[in-house]
């Protein structure tokens, strides 16, 4: 009797071994499956046109801006480093904001690298890589007391630009939690000098405002909080799918090692 | 005794079933009364409000030329069409432009669809608001490779059923709607389908248009459309410069096809009364756009602003800061009714926005998409009924 359970237990065990010793082998090969590098599609299956054409509206410094004969900027950059990655010639086709996601159902573009914030209900019509830079607003106060929510605000003093979208929200921050002082002036920058000479607790400016403003003042140790989400990302026709997944995987690359970094440096 | 992990996590596996089943016999009547106050709660969301036809309004104003450029169409909700238009007579003006698309009335040849313009008419004329209807956007049955072209692709062979639709838009809403704007920005590639743009192309249109809808209604206003503003050489993939496609679209002999025209000037960063030139986009480019009217012995026929403005995103570089806009906008009707006898009314580009875009042309709107007023639909607001608005709407830069 006292040998009965062994019986049953050690089939059991050999199974489990044998299940586990399996799965072990799976897991093993999807590894060495990943690592091995295999050719992707032909970049003429990826790139029709034998280049990548990049959408573009360069009119929104500093991520692009055209000059008489040339075009520069973060996106411009972006575009570029994509290429590179990818082996493959860049063309930017230069067009205004409204042509921007009609270009890419037309066909005049194979991607638009243009400050894109990830809209959702065009989910249906294009496929967003992974974003590469959030611009949304952002909470910026002096070293010694930062502001990580709305609701640190109460009693404090506010400052953000004469009826910009910061403006806005901040009215709608007032209507939710106990009162605090509202400072408008006429540029974010004003909003930025007053927390800065100590008439503002906080100001509240977009991402790319306050890494501007950073710049211009290397020596002033502000704190910097995001408050809000507005992701930029380059965006392919749905339909084009491996186009999508060749220019994703070069922008993950880009931030894996480090250069999409850079580039943000460079400019913001 | 040697460990026998196996069994443990089988004896583990059937104490936990026999403990589940335990707990499920004791308290199964409480899992179904949960469920139930689940299923009540989700029934008892709010519906959306309702939008009843309350009575009839009439627009206070002491400017007639202020108008605004509405987006209703895409509204899903009737209550955000009344809202929009109840801003637009609290703005002051006594007028809107709003968009028809042809794709949305007949999505299937030869039925038609009203459900949709006829929500947006009866809350504009309960708030008593006048109506420009700008007409566009083809069916993917009018168009060649509907997979592959644009909305905006309308092949000459679908001019016919084009008009056919302006037609009975004309009749269905004759004495409610009776100017109606034929296509926009031609001049642009990207509006004309992607393809090379073609002011004899355009002239076509509009004749084929014209007849159609003074038959469908005789005291119809037929307005060519309005040009984007733009220096684009002749040649340019992306369209053509404003003032040359008016000279052409002249020279294509379109001038007996429309009743007015309908321009578009945008100050972009010049103030409202900066000189205009043929090199420059600014406010006052529509003075040159009305001498070309003038050079074809056209003085008499009236004209509609039925975009115009100032942006004030902080990155775009054709916009300018919210003081800025604030300023220049009120200047610009002030300068409009000082010095353009010939514009019958001023249409600011836009209202509001169904949803935000998430760039920068929702920093053209009056209102966010929540219905929150910026101060510039407060500034116009007090400019077009005659009150009187703060000047302190900022405070001094710190540090002086």
């Amino acid at each position: 009797m006292a040998a009965r359970p062994w019986r049953l237990i050690l089939p059991i065990l050999a199974l489990a071994i044998t299940l586990w010793l399996w799965a072990l082998a799976g897991v093993l090969f999807v590894i060495r499956w990943n690592a091995v590098e295999r050719p992707g599609p032909p970049l003429k299956e990826l790139f029709p046109y034998g280049e990548m054409r990049i959408g573009v509206d360069a009119s929104y410094p500093p991520f692009a801006v055209a000059t008489a004969d040339d075009l520069f900027g973060l996106d411009i950059d972006l575009g570029r480093a994509i290429a590179e990655r990818l082996g493959v010639p860049v063309r930017f086709v230069n067009m205004g904001y409204d042509g921007l996601y009609d270009s890419l159902k037309a066909d005049q573009v194979d991607v638009v690298i243009s400050a894109l914030v990830i809209d959702y209900s065009r989910a249906n019509d294009v496929l967003y890589t992974i974003p590469y830079y959030n611009a949304g607003f952002v909470l910026v106060s002096r070293a010694d007391k930062a502001f990580m929510t709305m609701n640190e605000l109460s009693g404090c003093a506010l400052a953000f630009e004469f009826g910009s979208d910061a403006d806005t929200l901040a009215r709608a921050w007032l209507r939710r939690i106990p009162p605090f002082e509202m400072r408008p002036y006429e540029l974010p920058a004003y909003a930025l000098d007053a927390v800065r000479l100590g008439q503002a607790d906080a100001a509240l400016v977009d991402a790319t405002a306050a890494r501007l403003y950073g710049r211009a003042f290397p020596g002033w140790n502000m704190q910097m909080h995001p408050v809000t989400d507005s992701l930029y990302a380059a965006a392919v026709r749905i339909d084009r799918g491996k186009t999508w997944e060749a220019i994703n995987y070069a922008l993950q690359t880009l931030a894996d090692d480090g250069t999409l970094a850079a580039l943000i440096e460079r400019w913001l | 005794m040697k460990p026998r992990p196996f069994s443990v996590i089988i004896q583990t596996m059937l104490t936990l079933r026999s403990r589940f089943w335990r707990l499920f016999r004791v308290y199964w009547h409480w899992i179904i009364r949960a469920g139930i106050v689940w299923l009540i709660l989700v029934r008892l969301a709010p519906a959306p409000p309702r939008a009843p036809l309350g009575p009839q309004q009439v627009v206070e104003t002491v400017k007639p030329q202020v108008c605004v450029h509405t987006r209703l169409i895409d509204e899903v909700y009737e209550w955000k069409i009344q809202r929009s238009l109840q801003m637009a007579r609290e703005i002051g003006a006594d007028t809107v432009v709003e968009f028809f698309p042809w794709a949305y009335a007949e999505p299937t040849k030869g039925q038609y669809n009203w459900t949709s313009f006829d929500r947006i008419i009866k809350h504009a004329r309960n708030q008593g608001l006048h109506i420009i209807a700008r007409l566009g956007l083809v069916p993917a049955w009018a168009r060649e490779d509907a997979e592959n072209s644009t909305l905006n692709y309308l092949p000459d062979e679908s001019f016919d059923e084009f008009a056919a639709f302006v037609a009975a838009f004309a009749g269905r809403y004759a004495g409610v709607v009776d100017h109606i704007i034929i296509w926009n920005e031609p001049n642009l590639s990207f509006e004309w389908g992607y393809r090379a743009v073609d002011p004899a192309g355009y002239a076509r249109l509009l004749e084929a248009v014209y007849a159609l809808a003074h038959a469908a209604n005789p005291n119809v206003v037929i307005l060519a459309a309005p040009l984007a503003p733009t220096l684009e050489p002749p040649g340019s993939p992306n369209g053509l410069n404003d003032l040359l496609y008016l000279e052409a679209l002249y020279q294509a002999g379109a001038a007996p096809y429309f009743d007015a025209l309908a321009m578009h000037t945008y100050g972009f960063t010049d103030p409202p009364e900066a000189p205009p030139a043929p090199d420059v986009l600014n406010f006052r480019r529509a003075e040159l756009l009305r001498q070309i009217m003038e050079r074809y012995d056209d003085p008499a026929r009236p004209v509609y602003i039925t975009e115009s403005g100032w942006n004030d995103h902080p990155r775009w570089t054709k916009a300018v800061r919210p003081s800025l806009r604030v300023a220049y906008t009120v200047n610009a009707f002030k300068w409009a009714e000082a010095n353009w006898p010939w514009l019958d009314k001023l249409c600011i580009w836009a209202l509001r926005y169904p949803t935000s875009t998430r760039s920068y042309p929702d920093n053209f709107t009056l209102l966010t998409a929540d219905f929150e007023p910026k101060p510039i639909f407060t500034a116009i607001q007090a400019y077009a009924r005659g009150w009187q608005e703060s000047d302190d709407l900022w405070l001094p830069a710190p540090g002086g």
